[in-house]
């Protein structure tokens, strides 16, 4: 190293001018007063914060702009939970049929009539119990799975010749 | 019960521990933190400056950067010292506006003190390329910021800590959150393309 030291003495002689650079007089005299005024301003006063102070976001964000790195797997996580989110919840199966079930039993349609409990309101064709969109979902069509059992009808062709 | 330690004293006075600047900064008081101000302002402004040779670039990104570690002194822990989390700021603060600004290198220098130009290495070097001495230096001073400027950011903010600053290879490893093998190698990789740019402005060794 010391052979390094050498071979790069006349650059560091140099790079010593650099020390010499200075900024205009009075410079730094004036420097605090502006970043005081600044901070009285509102750009971090103690007046201005926050009533809620959440300390481990002030973590967070300080960790985000240490290491970008940090920031990017977190994003990528948050990406990752929203499309698990969003498959889940286009999967009627698994979150629907409790809801289904609950809402059909509690409709206030339902309840109204209650001469009509032989035949719930759900089997009724066309008849729709709840205002709830969750009831609309099975017919509307799916970006990743295809809920919507596939039906088959018989066509019958006749040709004109016969 | 003991009194509170005034934090803003006249100048004959002791001065105050670091620690307790931080604290009374930590619950708000600004003239504590305008003495923390003060105590750094001229390290932070140069570190800052020779990244970006650029005397107004410096200037906002060092009341940024004091302006951010006033805000984040809450998170501020105490493992390291305050100059270092907060050369931390101003170093990732600088990184980043750099990477943005990409090729819009536009150089903004400061004058030269009246000492360089009674530097007896800095006369050495420039007595063989003009018989003016102060227009030497001007032209040695433009050419040696461009070089810098051609640096990567990493690289130059090491040659600025250790060959300007004076900086020990194990400062700049915690300032820079690397190891001091990385520092090294940065810094060797660093002075050879800077010998590279300027090897006319250089005497062979």
């Amino acid at each position: 190293m010391n052979e390094n030291e050498n071979n790069f003495e006349s650059l560091r002689r140099l790079l010593a001018l650099k020390r010499h650079e200075t900024p205009p007089p009075g410079y730094f005299e004036n420097f605090s007063a502006e970043v005081a005024a600044r901070l009285r301003a509102g750009e971090g006063g103690a007046a201005e914060r926050p009533a809620i102070e959440l300390p481990w976001l002030f973590r967070l964000l300080s960790a985000f702009e240490a290491k970008p790195a940090f920031a990017g797997g977190f994003a990528f996580a948050l990406c990752l939970l929203l499309l698990l989110g969003i498959v889940y919840a286009e999967r009627p199966d698994v979150a629907l049929q409790p809801l289904l079930r609950t809402a059909q039993v509690s409709s206030p349609l339902a309840m109204a009539t209650p001469g009509d409990l032989s035949s719930p309101p759900a089997a009724q064709p066309g008849f729709i119990s709840s205002t709830n969109p969750i009831f609309n979902t099975p017919s509307t069509p799916s970006w990743f799975v295809d809920s919507q059992p596939a039906i088959a009808q018989q066509v019958s062709f006749t040709l004109p010749g016969n | 019960m003991a009194e509170p330690v005034p934090v803003s004293q006249p100048q004959s006075s002791a001065p105050v521990n670091e620690d307790e600047l931080v604290r009374g900064a930590r619950r708000g008081d600004l003239k504590a933190y305008d003495e923390l101000v003060k105590r750094y302002q001229e390290r932070i402004y140069a570190t800052l400056y020779h990244m970006t040779s650029n005397h107004e670039d410096a200037n906002d990104l060092a009341q940024e950067s004091f302006i951010k570690a006033f805000q984040a002194l809450k998170s501020f822990k105490g493992g390291s010292s305050f100059y270092t989390w907060l050369y931390r700021i101003a170093v990732n603060k600088t990184i980043n506006f750099l990477k943005q600004r990409k090729n819009r290198t536009h150089m903004s220098l400061d004058n030269l003190d009246f000492n360089a130009e009674h530097d007896p290495d800095l006369m050495a070097l420039i007595s063989e390329q003009t018989p003016r001495r102060a227009a030497g230096l001007t032209e040695l001073q433009e050419k040696l910021n461009e070089a810098l400027m051609k640096l990567s950011e990493s690289h130059r903010l090491v040659v600025v800590m250790h060959d300007v600053q004076g900086l020990s290879h194990e400062e700049i490893a915690e300032a820079v959150d690397c190891n001091v093998g990385t520092v090294r190698s940065r810094l060797f990789y660093a002075r050879q393309q800077l010998q590279g740019y300027l090897a006319d402005y250089l005497k062979p060794t």
